[in-house]
């Protein structure tokens, strides 16, 4: 369904939805800008350019305990599984990019063998997404690759800002839940709200925004040119420091190591964390060989990952155009400029 | 299977054998299963074995899949969890969760010549194929074992090698003359040189080092295999097991789920990132 909602009552939209789960908004956590906790009370800052830190932490966390073990001496183990049981979240202004990214992880984390752990979060999360009025990094190139400022994939709600008020469009049967439970401090959509709604997103889209080749041209210049020594060249200036693949929101690849939280009995606990395809270690084999011993190889494992194998496995790009690993890469490796030198497209 | 796939079930350590010594030391773990647990896997099939407290570690399993009491792994120590568990003793308790990964086609390669390459820790994940073959010795034509260790100490299986004898043509072979050594003095690719098989109705099956595996193949398709006719099992650093931490993936493939097991002709088709 679609309402409208004045500036003025977010607050007490919010506040309402605070008595029955944890909401969350864009804020300073730790001096960088991701989601925090919404005090009841304080504003929701919907007015702001897109988070430094994606919302992939509420499905997949960046430090995760996947079970606990105790062994006393020589007796079997004890296993205790760690699946979250999260209370129920909403997050409000998740943009459209980072929506479709939630798509991209549905399909590694849930399609064929479910991720247990994945699934109880992602089961307990509601997505508010706000459209963007503008593209929110200089470096935003969504619409190049099947979406929009407006896209509603990924999402739970899409609200679009329009002149002292939000348009507020139900995407999801969740969605419509956290309309119901306010119910009151909504106004029904008009003909001219929709019109207007449909001038903000037309606007949204004639923004300049950077591009990137089609999906087709991109798969088949990747494909003619995998064994480009241009890899090597463009990837040259790499320090393997992995921003790229953190600040990702579909970047889903991780590690398993065991820590230990007591040694009598030995205690401890399997835990998993984001790992990082940029890093030099990451594919090095026990017996020292190293099938991505340069950096060329891996960031050719990172476009290529998003731009060809993921298209080969699910028929979608896993990019989704954020521009993240562009704006924060530290020496200025830009996944759209390496991707047109080596695909020559 | 398990519905958390994180979560190993319980083997206890049943029987140890020391294989190899020294700096590359293998031994051969005979696991059972606690509580009634366990799983079936086929020929090719992998393991993530668990020694708690130090990490978890994927192993190609090797035993054959018509043996249910148990399963078996030759590890050798080269890290953190394989140090850990060389160190364990008879009635200790492990992780094992799996089986991962697809499996050699030995149902369609009935009637056909085998020739089986190995070489160093490479002749474990073959060895469910070589056993399953001389069990059912009538199903297939010539069955040929090349095998090399780098001294007449690093034989692996070296009793059960010698049993194979009379079921299959065995050529053993070290990399350098050894005293009383009657065997194959060389490189295992040198080795199949020596003794050229026929292409005709034939499949080979190899894994080494991949540096052994790469001068195999090349031997091979010189000998007039077609692509088709070689197939090798690849392994890449994993830690899931089931096609999402993203270690092992090459290409689209994710060599726990698609592979490990590949035909040539199929691995030409993916970068060479293995």
């Amino acid at each position: 369904m679609e309402a409208i909602l004045q500036k003025d009552r977010l607050g007490q939209w919010v506040a309402q939805l605070s008595t029955r789960a944890r909401v969350f908004a864009p804020a300073f956590v730790d001096d960088v800008w991701g989601y925090g906790p919404v005090e009841t009370g304080a504003e929701v800052p919907l007015d702001h350019g897109n988070t430094t830190r994606p919302p992939k932490n509420f499905v997949f966390p960046q430090r995760e305990v996947l079970y606990r073990f105790r062994v006393q001496d020589r007796h079997a183990p004890q296993i205790t599984p760690t699946v979250p049981e999260p209370e129920p979240a909403v997050v409000f202004g998740v943009r459209p990019c980072d929506g479709r990214a939630m798509v991209r992880n549905d399909k590694v984390f849930t399609c064929g063998v479910v991720d247990p752990y994945y699934q109880a979060r992602r089961d307990k999360v509601v997505f508010v997404g706000l459209a963007c009025s503008a593209p929110p990094s200089p470096n935003c190139f969504c619409q190049s690759v099947g979406g929009s400022p407006h896209s509603e994939d990924g999402l739970d709600v899409l609200m679009t800002e329009l002149e002292g008020r939000y348009h507020v469009k139900t995407l999801t049967a969740r969605g419509l839940e956290l309309l119901d439970a306010a119910r009151s401090l909504f106004d029904d959509a008009g003909a001219a709200d929709a019109g207007e709604v449909e001038r903000a997103h037309a606007a949204a889209r004639a923004y300049p925004q950077r591009t990137l080749a089609s999906q087709e041209q991109v798969v088949d210049g990747l494909k003619r040119n995998f064994d480009s020594p241009k890899w090597a060249e463009l990837a040259r200036a790499c320090i393997g420091c992995g921003a790229c693949t953190y600040l990702c929101p579909s970047c889903h690849c991780f590690d398993i190591n065991d820590e230990i939280t007591g040694t009598s009995p030995l205690a401890g606990e399997r835990v998993r964390t984001w790992d990082n395809c940029q890093f030099p270690d990451f594919t090095m084999h026990s017996s020292g060989h190293n099938p991505r011993d340069d950096t060329g190889s891996r960031l050719r494992q990172r476009v290529a990952h998003k731009l060809l194998y993921f298209v080969e496995n699910h028929g979608i790009q896993q990019c989704t155009g954020c521009g993240r690993c562009i704006t924060h890469c530290p020496v200025g490796i830009d996944i759209v400029r390496v991707t047109h030198e080596v695909a020559e497209v | 299977m398990n519905a958390n796939v994180y979560l190993p079930q319980l083997a206890r350590i049943a029987h140890i054998k020391d294989e190899v010594g020294g700096a590359r030391a293998i031994k051969t773990f005979r696991v059972e299963f606690l509580d009634g647990g366990g799983f079936e896997h086929e020929c090719g099939q992998c393991a993530m074995i668990s020694v708690f407290g130090k990490g978890e570690s994927m192993i190609s399993i090797a035993s054959a899949p018509s043996i249910k009491d148990y399963k078996q792994f030759s590890i050798m120590r080269v890290g953190r969890v394989t140090a850990a568990i060389h160190d364990m003793q008879v009635g200790d308790v492990i992780g094992v969760r799996g089986p991962y990964g697809n499996r050699f086609p030995v149902a369609d390669w009935k009637g056909r010549n085998l020739t089986f390459i190995g070489g160093g820790c490479g002749l474990a994940p073959i060895w469910p194929v070589i056993q399953t073959a001389v069990a059912n010795r009538g199903d297939f034509g010539n069955i040929t074992v090349f095998y090399g260790g780098r001294t007449s100490r690093d034989i692996l299986y070296r009793a059960e090698l010698e049993k194979l004898r009379g079921m299959a043509d065995v050529h053993l072979s070290v990399d350098s003359p050894e005293e009383g050594w009657e065997g194959y003095c060389g490189f295992v690719p040198a080795n199949i040189m020596d003794k050229p098989q026929s292409p005709e109705n034939a499949i080979a099956i190899t894994c080494g080092p991949p540096i052994m595996i790469k001068y195999v193949i090349g031997n091979l398709s010189a000998m007039g295999f077609a692509d088709e006719q070689i197939y090798t099992t690849i392994e890449n650093k994993m830690k899931c097991g089931v096609g999402k931490c993203g270690r092992c993936n090459v290409g689209k493939d994710y060599v726990c789920v698609k592979g490990p097991v590949y035909s040539w002709a199929e691995l030409k088709g993916l970068p060479q990132e293995y």
